[in-house]
């Protein structure tokens, strides 16, 4: 139990995906000017990371690691060279079902999305997530816990910078940094406040 | 045929997926020996630095490396029993692949568990630098949690299996310009000399803050932290403190001190005399 | 638009990551110095040519059922071959780089030029916006590549610019060149220069008031 806190707490703030690895900054640095935007987006990457770490877990683990196809008795063979294709299978197909579920059960929320729900599919920290799990070796309830904290921390991050893009609405930036240019400021002096985080020893 | 007829859609994927799959199929099937033999460059050469027996070891050539590998003792032992493994063999074994097998492999306890390994193999491979008959160096793998990644490196011993004689980092992220300072050479250069253990057998080893003067009995078993890299350091000693412990390496060491060539080199060392 | 267009425009007019905000991930996180940037922008054009070409040599027969997930695997399978390639022959740069190669699949700069450009023209002007928005990016890469490397480790690919107090010399390295958030900096400050030289990509102001009554005071 103490684990899956640690991890939850590593992945949304201390290792926070958006802050610290800079996964998904397309979508972080353009989608972030308005809070009501970031919350639903925030809102989509946290169910989708939740569903779709553990689910490639489970791939992982039961048919492409080295080894992993011994219960079919091809023990022997070793694909998970091929991870890389079948994560981002698994997550586009998770991407569209679940924009099939949300416009048939609950279009409000559907319609606040938008477009940002089909551009999830190339949003760098979903896949980025899924290596991550790969790369230290995490068990299933490890990805489920996973998952989730680090779609709670890039969920975290967005509203944040959107919060603080919505404050400097009425400053006087000088012409060249308006818009992208004090955001990435902005993201840089965020990133560099959550350097203070890291190290801290759960 | 229709663009957007069902048909036309599965021969399209179809055909993709065919043509990515032999791509890919291919380069991986291809490229797997150059892969493995620069893995095994890779570790051949981080021994090598640490056996003493090369002058300059950066400068061979990876023919050279796989060659001297050759002339190394490689041994597999068994970590719990302090004992050689001879039913294992040192050239297939891969203590990183079995870490997770429940045969070769236990879980750590939790408050023995100071380098946050959680699992560790139950054998290791570690190489016998000889003198002519006598035992020179060994020098045994290390690894264990550090503030970002998983450090791993080795330590060479003298034949006292006390003295440091060389160490060194060879896989590691931790953090840019602070953490990862622990490869560099001149920092390592340090730990030559040093000691793990005092005269009533406690590890007392540590990378620790702040210069100790360097005529003075701790200094023998310190080495300087990297400025702004207190996590590492301090995950640093944890890995030594537990490798070196009752669960690491100790009851192997024990075992090999008993050893005649270990024996016949000590006493060498002491001038011959016996204590 | 001519040959020359597609592989200039995205250096200083259209660039991939200052103009449209992609392919920032990667940007950012391994540029600390100039070898990985080298490397990394080398894999991503290499990955860019090669899917604007099969895209476009497809697209007449692509079916928009499928359209996004063959794409994918299309940039994935070139993702894996590069990254086979580069661990085969290049493996202290592919462990530094590690999950940000496989990260190359999702990388905005493919999927959006496959999408806005290799769908809709043939293969010798895709395969020319490929490597054009490849070098856009590379450019990028390189520059910031330079800066944090310089400044951070003293060194350039390696050769000693400014000897380091740690071997000898005289330069205390600024380590925060070396931590991720410089990199955000340094690219803020990029898009100001390049803004300043390109009036015709500054953002317009949300609060107009302000245009306004800078205008009043310099009546």
């Amino acid at each position: 139990m103490n684990n899956l806190v640690d991890i939850f707490l590593r992945a949304a703030l201390i290792e926070n995906l958006a802050l610290a690895f800079f996964l998904g900054m397309c979508t972080f640095l353009a989608v972030s000017k308005q809070i009501k935007t970031t919350l639903g987006l925030g809102a989509a990457v946290i169910v989708v990371e939740t569903i779709s770490v553990p689910l490639n877990n489970l791939i992982y683990t039961c048919l492409l690691r080295d080894g992993a196809l011994a219960w079919a008795g091809l023990g022997h063979l070793d694909f998970s060279f091929l991870g890389l294709i079948v994560y981002i299978g698994v997550i586009a197909a998770m991407v569209q079902i679940l924009e099939m579920i949300l416009s048939r059960f609950s279009p409000a929320l559907y319609n606040a999305l938008g477009i940002f729900l089909p551009l999830l599919t190339v949003n760098c920290a979903i896949l980025g997530a899924s290596l991550f799990m790969v790369q230290r070796d995490y068990n299933f309830t490890e990805s489920v816990t996973y998952g989730f904290g680090v779609g709670v921390g890039w969920a975290l991050a967005i509203i944040a910078l959107a919060g603080l893009r919505e404050k400097m609405r009425y400053s006087d930036i000088p012409d060249g940094l308006q818009g992208l240019g004090i955001t990435f400021i902005t993201a840089g002096i965020m990133s560099l406040a959550f350097l203070g985080i890291s190290g801290i020893d759960l | 045929m229709n663009n957007d007829s069902p048909k036309k859609a599965l021969l399209v994927v179809f055909l993709v997926a065919l043509f990515c799959s032999v791509l890919v199929s291919v380069a991986s099937i291809l490229l797997k020996p150059i892969q493995q033999r620069n893995q095994l460059i890779e570790r051949s050469k981080n021994v090598i630095s640490l056996t003493g027996l090369a002058k300059d070891s950066a400068a061979l050539s990876n023919d050279a490396i796989l060659a001297a590998i050759k002339l190394l003792d490689i041994r597999v032992i068994n970590i719990d029993s302090g004992e050689f493994a001879s039913d294992l063999n040192a050239a297939e074994f891969d203590s990183r692949a079995v870490v997770n097998d429940p045969e070769l492999s236990i879980a750590i306890p939790a408050e023995l568990d100071i380098a946050s390994l959680s699992r560790r193999s139950r054998y290791e491979i570690i190489y016998l630098v000889w003198d002519g008959n006598t035992l020179s160096r060994v020098i045994l793998p290390i690894v264990g949690t550090g503030m970002w990644s998983t450090i791993r490196g080795y330590i060479a011993l003298q034949n006292d299996l006390n003295t440091i004689a060389a160490v060194s980092f060879y896989e590691q992220t931790e953090t840019a310009g602070l953490g990862d300072q622990i490869e560099r050479p001149d920092w390592q250069a340090q730990w030559q000399g040093r000691k793990l253990f005092d005269s009533q057998g406690r590890l007392r080893f540590r990378v620790g803050p702040g210069t100790i003067a360097p005529n003075s009995p701790a200094s023998s078993y310190q080495v300087d932290s990297l400025s702004g890299a207190t996590v590492t350091s301090d995950a640093v000693t944890r890995i030594v403190a537990y490798w070196f412990g009752a669960n690491g390496y100790k009851r192997f060491l024990d075992q090999l001190d008993a050893h005649p060539a270990v024996k016949a080199a000590a006493a060498d060392a002491t001038g011959g005399s016996t204590s | 638009m001519s040959a020359r267009e597609a592989i200039l425009d995205p250096l200083f007019n259209k660039n991939p990551v200052l103009l449209q905000i992609l392919g920032i991930c990667s940007a950012l996180a391994i540029t600390n110095s100039v070898l990985t940037s080298l490397i990394m922008s080398m894999a991503v054009t290499a990955v860019l040519a090669f899917t604007n070409v099969c895209i476009s040599l497809i697209r007449n027969h692509l079916p928009n059922s499928v359209r996004i997930i063959v794409q994918m695997t299309i940039i994935a399978s070139g993702v894996i071959v590069v990254d086979e390639l580069l661990q085969a022959f290049a493996p202290d740069v592919a462990r530094t780089l590690s999950v940000f190669v496989s990260l190359i699949v999702t990388n905005c700069i493919i999927l959006g030029r496959a999408e806005a450009y290799a769908a809709q023209h043939n293969v010798r002007m895709s395969l020319l916006d490929g490597i054009g928005n490849g070098l856009g990016y590379s450019l990028v890469l390189i520059v910031v590549g330079s800066i944090r490397e310089i400044l951070g480790s003293g060194t350039w690919l390696g050769f000693t610019i400014m000897p380091v107090v740690y071997e000898g010399g005289w330069y205390i390295p600024n380590q925060m060149m070396l931590l991720a958030p410089s990199a955000f900096f340094i690219i803020g400050l990029i898009i100001w220069l390049l803004r300043s030289w390109k009036t015709g990509q500054v953002e317009e102001r949300e609060f107009k008031e302000i245009n306004l009554a800078k205008a009043g005071r310099q009546l």
